[in-house]
Order: structure tokens, then sequence, then C-alpha cells
């Protein structure tokens, strides 16, 4: 294989999509390294009743990019038959089963559910156990015929870590495959380091949604089938087509979009070639990210750090937005980000490239970005100034809360906000400087004749989309 | 590809609770019943292996009805010693759902009956507890989603051309346990008085994503999803809301009409049980163009050729194929066999 070094050859990478592949690099005979999405992983979660344990094995799952299929807890909630029916159904390829001291007893009568619903299968559950020695004795014997493996507890990041390797090494291909959320966490640390600086990867795909925040040695991050294509649907189901429907800034009835999101969901790497559905495609984007962010709030991820990350790194569809400024938009409608941010993208997949390179070896991931914006969140009791320094010298505007303003820049940039002592600065800008004024949460009027208006302030204010002009 | 005589392969996933199932080898006819059990209710855990005073790993030796087995309340499941001896006793009717590793049993009611079907005319080739595979030679058309439950009837065509809607004042009783072939667009209300008619299942080129919510639940995905509940069965051959079939697809169905047909709905497929010469079939599938608004599948029937890079509306540049409705980007061109992801 080629070895790939800030100096030396540069390995060339093979980045998958829906229905096609780019090549990354400098041959065109083959590729050393292939990107993929894997193969979708469907996990069933049996715990205690610990919602700690609970929220570390979602953890656990979140990282790994697992389908949870099912998750089961101890206790009377529900009868043997409808367990192990449910597990039946749920077909799982693995169980991750977490037990808490006290709770054995209620583990193992999921576990016989689960040999009750999965017994006859021609290829049953992997069992990944995380219990003391005595008790996976015990549900291990409770499981035979299911082969038991031992792994350690999720609650520490090295455990979580090695459940993760054992969850991707069932969706690899392949030896030469680098799964698209390995990439991405590759591409955070790789991005940190080079940086200093705390970095958050947002990765948007048909089939898959990525946040990686990686700072100083330590990586957060949580992967999902989520998505603009093949999982637009799944994105509709889990949060609901008004979610999606409330980021449009025309008005479309709910039956019109659903059918939008069905039609995309099931035509791999289709192009929006009208505004609306430009629209669509950003909305999904949106809500691929909010909902991943709030399941990895359920497994106790720290998504206040995500938030505060001193650079945000736009990839795969969401970079690939026609105007810059509908990536930055898009982001910070989904992330919600606190603090002053640098956002940047990547040029089509090569952040991907790099970083499965990376993941191998070494490589230079800075090169592969465009910076788009320094954004501020600021929520002012009364309107306040931000000045704004550049290579045309300096200019002050007043801030009014819940505005959202861009003050378009020419390069390298200080920012500077009445009241803040702090200076940020950032290099040449593709947009310039954002505030965003509209504050925490991110909240939008749950009434067509309010929120449309307010939609199109907002898109205008960051000249996104032809507001003015028609949809279609 | 789009039609296809060969050999195909259908798998469906049984629920717990089977309690007979068609054996490796055994030849089928599509809707023949190849596999049955009970659907249970909240189970009762019989003391068993410690009752008896035994490790559980003896208590096989000693069962006298075997796992799976229906017995009625007071009968006598296993039982050991002669003179002394000890027995453990059903409390309820009831089948042995399961046999724990300690030696219990769990003991449910049965509360329902299932049979599942095969969808070809072939043979048993895997039979588990957990699904059976059955494969055999047919007309094949492989859709784009199919829900409910398999069905198998006579194919009768309920509209009058390719981009029709199906009616719901065209569906009645006299079309019961028929597969109806719906043209361009079925809508809930149609899918819904089919049923309730007694219709088989429904195809169609396609159905509103709203009227799937309709009549599945809002969980219904763009991927389909089979069922068992008493609810239809519908084929979406090309996508969802409306979407005129190509004449290389709706002219053998036509063809087909009074035909033995098949809706396998876990892999979306539609089988017509005719003759391999019964129809001929053109060797280029149909291409399909998906509009710009993402709302129709439209067949592309007259030429069509790539046109160069061209900036759309969206301010997406991309290559472009030249149709008559204009330029539609290549991407959103696809033939009718291709990948759907």
């Amino acid at each position: 294989m080629t070895v790939a070094t800030a100096t030396g050859l540069v390995a060339t990478v093979d980045v998958a999509h829906e229905a096609s592949v780019r090549r990354i690099g400098p041959r065109t005979d083959g590729a050393d390294l292939r990107v993929t999405t894997g193969v979708p992983l469907r996990l069933a979660i049996l715990a205690g009743r610990d919602p700690d344990s609970l929220a570390a094995a979602r953890a656990a799952a979140l990282g790994a990019c697992a389908d949870i299929v099912l998750t089961l807890t101890a206790g009377p909630h529900a009868s043997f038959i409808d367990r192990a029916s449910a597990l039946r159904d749920a077909r799982p390829q693995a169980a991750l089963v977490v037990t808490d001291a006290g709770d054995v007893a209620g583990v193992i009568d999921l576990v016989e559910a689960l040999r009750a619903g999965c017994i006859g299968q021609p290829d049953p559950p992997a069992l990944l156990v995380a219990a003391d020695d005595r008790s996976r004795q015990r549900i291990a014997y409770c499981a035979v015929p299911l082969a038991v493996e031992a792994i350690p507890g999720p609650d520490t990041v090295q455990a979580r870590e090695a459940i993760v390797a054992r969850l991707r090494g069932m969706r690899r291909e392949g030896g030469d495959v680098v799964l698209r959320d390995e990439a991405i966490e590759s591409a955070a640390r790789s991005l940190a380091a080079a940086t200093s600086r705390s970095t958050l990867v947002v990765d948007v795909t048909g089939a898959s949604t990525s946040l990686a925040f990686a700072n100083a040695g330590t990586l957060l991050s949580a992967h999902s089938h989520l998505g603009v294509g093949a999982g637009a649907d799944r994105v509709v189901s889990q949060g609901g087509l008004d979610r999606v429907r409330r980021w449009i800034p025309w008005p479309i009835d709910a039956p019109a979009l659903l059918e939008r999101v069905f039609n995309r969901a099931r035509w791999p790497d289709a192009i929006p070639s009208s505004p609306l559905t430009l629209a669509i495609e950003m909305s999904l984007a949106r809500e691929s990210i909010a909902q991943l962010l709030r399941e990895a709030e359920r497994a106790d991820l720290d998504i206040a750090a995500m938030r505060r990350a001193a650079s945000i790194v736009c990839t795969g569809a969401l970079a690939r937005f026609p105007r810059a400024a509908q990536s930055v938009l898009a982001a910070l409608d989904a992330i919600a980000p606190e603090g002053t941010q640098l956002i940047a993208r990547e040029r089509p997949d090569e952040l991907l490239a790099a970083g499965a390179i990376a993941s191998r070896s070494s490589a230079d991931v800075t090169t592969t970005l465009e910076p788009l914006a320094l954004v501020a969140s600021l929520w002012p009791k009364r309107s306040t100034s931000v000045s704004v320094t550049d290579e045309r010298g300096s200019s002050v505007e007043r801030v009014a809360r819940g505005s959202l303003l861009l003050m378009p820049t020419s390069g390298a940039v200080e920012l500077k906000i009445d009241a803040e002592p702090a200076l940020a600065s950032a290099p040449a800008l593709a947009i310039g400087v954002v505030v965003d004024a509209r504050g925490r949460p991110l909240e939008l009027p749950p009434r067509d004749a309010e929120r449309l208006p307010t939609l199109g302030r907002w898109h205008a204010a960051l000249a996104t989309v032809p507001v003015g002009g028609s949809a279609s | 590809m789009s039609w296809r005589y060969g050999d195909w392969s259908t798998t469906h996933p049984l629920p717990i609770g089977a309690s007979e199932r068609a054996p490796v080898g055994k030849p089928v006819r599509a809707g023949d019943v190849i596999a049955a059990g009970t659907s249970y209710g909240s189970p009762v855990r019989v003391g068993g292996a410690r009752r008896l005073g035994l490790v559980a790993d003896d208590l096989e030796r000693v069962m006298r009805v075997s796992r799976g087995a229906e017995v009625e309340r007071g009968a006598i499941l296993a039982r050991t010693g002669r003179r002394f001896a000890r027995a453990v006793s059903a409390p309820i009717d009831g089948r042995i759902a399961h046999v724990r590793a300690d030696g219990d049993l769990e003991l449910a009611p049965v509360v329902a009956r299932w049979s599942v079907r095969a969808t070809l005319d072939g043979v048993v080739t895997a039979s588990s507890d957990s699904a059976l595979t059955v494969e055999g030679g047919a007309w094949g058309l492989q859709g784009v989603a199919g829900y409910g439950p398999d069905s198998v009837g006579d194919l009768a065509i309920a509209v009058d051309g390719p981009r029709s809607e199906l009616q719901p004042s065209r569906i009645d009783v006299r079309q019961r346990e028929r597969i109806l072939v719906g043209g361009g667009r079925s809508g809930a209300e149609a899918i819904t008085r089919a049923h309730a008619c007694g219709v088989a299942g429904v195809i169609a080129g396609a159905v509103p994503a709203a009227g799937l919510r309709v009549v599945y639940g809002d969980d219904v995905s763009a991927h389909g999803g089979s069922s068992r509940g008493d609810v239809p069965s519908v084929l979406c051959l090309l996508g969802f809301g409306s979407a005129e079939l190509p004449s290389a697809i709706f002219a053998p169905l036509v063809a087909f009409a009074g035909s033995r047909a098949a809706i396998h709905t876990a892999s979306a497929r539609l089988f017509v049980f005719a003759p391999a010469n019964a129809i001929e079939v053109s060797q280029h599938s149909p291409s399909l163009a998906l509009v710009t608004d993402w709302g129709t599948v439209r067949p592309i029937e007259g030429p069509a050729a790539l046109s160069g890079d061209v900036t759309f509306p969206s301010e997406i540049t991309a290559a472009a194929v030249g149709t008559a409705d204009g330029p539609t980007p290549a991407a959103n061109v696809l033939a009718f066999g291709a990948s759907r992801g």
C-alpha cells in the first residue's frame, strides 16, 4: 500500500456514495483504501435497570453506527412471550448485554427471551456480554447454543472503544475498507491535533449522519443511518414529518412532502434540481443532525462540548450545497452552536479521504478545508455592537436580539463583540462573519403564517436560496 | 431487465410458536400452507427441574410431553420416580413455549393460530423454526416496495391504461381473491376498499406515501415492510405519488391477466405462474426519471441522450439527460431494474 505522509506519497482512496464512487488521489488503476458506510448492523440492547448502563450501551451503539432495532430492560414491563416475539421480529445480528449489580436475574430473563426468539435462525445473533465473571458464566449457561463473547462494561472510554471496534468489525466488508464513521473520527482527531482547536466534524450523506468531536486527545462520536437519501424516510419516521417540513421556506403540505421524501429515499444519489428539492435536502440534513444530537444526549454524551467546539467542519452532502452559505445555515440551525466558531467545509470528499488515510498512517488534513464563516452566537439583553476588522478596514454593526446577520469580509478577519473581552480571529473566509442572535434553543413559530416570513428573513440574511422566487 | 422468467427464491420468516412446517424437498404451490403455528398469550412459568429435584440437564429425560406440545390443564408435563413420584402438571391449557436453561418451563396459552403460505410454485429448500425458503420458476417483476402480508390470486386489470388511477368505484366483491393491477396510482381509498371486498392484493406504479400512512400507520417506510395482520397487500412498482407504468411493464401485465400470481412483500416482487414462452419481453429495461420536484416517477419512452453539464434552477451543475420535458440530472434517470438502495 502507498503510505501517505504530509510530505511523501499520497494514497488513493475510493469514497463510496449511495450508488457511485469518487476516487481521491493520483492513481487511476485502483485505490489503496475504500471508504464505505459498511454493512448495516442490527443490534439489540439487553440491559439491567440502571439507566447509566443503558445510556452507556446506547453510546457504544452510536459510536459503532449500529442500528438499535430493539432495547429491552430488565423489569416486569413485558411478558416473556412479548419479549421473545419482539426479538424474533427485530432479527438482531448482535445483542449487547449489559448487567449491573443486583439485576442479573432480570438480564437472564432477557437472554432467555433472546434464545426463545432466535432459536433455529441460520445466523443467530452474536451475544456480547458486559458483566463480571460470575454473571457472565450464568448468562452463557442460559444462552446455549448462542455464542457468548466477553466485553468490558461500556462505562469507561477505553471499554467503549473496544466494544465499538468489535461492532465495527461486524460491519466491515474487507480489509481495505475504512468505514465512513472511522474516517470521520480520524479526520476530527487529526484536525484537532493539527490546529490545536476543539473540532466538531459533521457529516451527512444519503444514508448516514455522523458527529465526531475531538479535543486534546479526547473523542466523542455518534453515528446513525439517518440521512438525506436512503435514510431520509427514517428521519421522517423517527422525528416526525413536521420537524422536516418546518425548515422549508415555502408552503408545502405534509402529503406532498412525504411523497418527495419517500421517492428520494428510493432514488440513490438523486440530485435536487429545483430550489424546493434543495430545500428538502437541507431540511433533511438539519433534522438528521438534530436527531442524532438528541440520541447522543439520551446516551449521556457531552453535547454541550460539541456545541462549544472552536471549529465546525461540514462534510458529505452538508458540504456540497451549491452555496457555501447554505452549508453554514444548515449547520447553524441543526447544531445550534454556542460561543464563537469557525465553520468550514471539506472540498468534495477530500477530508474524508485524508481521514481514511490518517486512520492507517498520517495525512495532512488541513489543506482539504475551505473556511466559510466565523460565527458568533449571542443572546444580548439589548442591542450590542459587533466590530469586524479585515483587510478593507473595520466595520461596526448593531445586533438586536433575535436577528441573524452576515458581514461579508475579505482576507483575514478579527471579530470583537461588545461586552466580551475575547477577540476572535479567522483566516480568509468564503462568506464572512455571521452573527446569530436568534437565541438557544432555536425556535420556529408553529404556524406557517409566522414561520415562513421568519425563515424567509434568515435565508435572506445569508442569501441562501432565492426565497422571493418560486420553489420549482 | 424488467420482466424475467427464471428461478426465484422467497424466504418466509416465521413468528414464534411454529407447530408444523414443510420439510426440505417438499414440492409446494403458491398459496399452499407451508408453516402453521399458534400465537401466545402471557405465559406462566412452571417450576420444572428444581421441583422434581433434578439438575436442569436431566429434565429432558423425564419430560412426558415434548417442547412445543399443546397440553390441557392438569396434564403431566414431567414426572420422576415410581413409588414416591414427583410430577409437574400444567396449571393452564396451553403450549410449552420454552424450556429455560434452569429447567423451568414457560407454558403459554394459545390465543390465535397463524399460517404462512408459499408465494412460489417450487420446492422448499430450507426449513427451520425461524424461516422457510421456497425456490421455483416463475415470471417475476421486481418492485420498489411491498407492504402487508404476502398474497396469492389471479391477476386482474382494473384500470384503462398504464397512467390511470385505480378508482374505488371499479372495485367490488367480484374481484375477491384477485390481485388487481392499478395503473399509475392507487390511493388509500382504493386500497382499503379492495381489502374490504376481499381483493388479495393491489399492484400499482405508485401509491401516495400519505395513503400508505393511512393504511399502515405512521411508521411506514419507503423501504416497504411485510406484516401478518389483517391489512391490505400492496406492491409499488416504481415509486410514490404517481408513476405511469412503462409499456414494457404494463403490456405483459395485461397479457398475464387471468394468470395465477403472487406478491411477496418482503422482497417486493410479483410472481406470475405462466409458461416461460407466454410473453416476449424486451432485453432492455425501460428508463425512469424522477421528475424535478421528486413528486412523480415518469418513464422515458422516447429518445434520451446525455447533454453535458447543465446548471439547474437549484444552482447545482451536473451531467444531464435531454428528454422531451427538458434536461433532467443524469443521476435522476435509472433503468427499471437498477438497484434502488
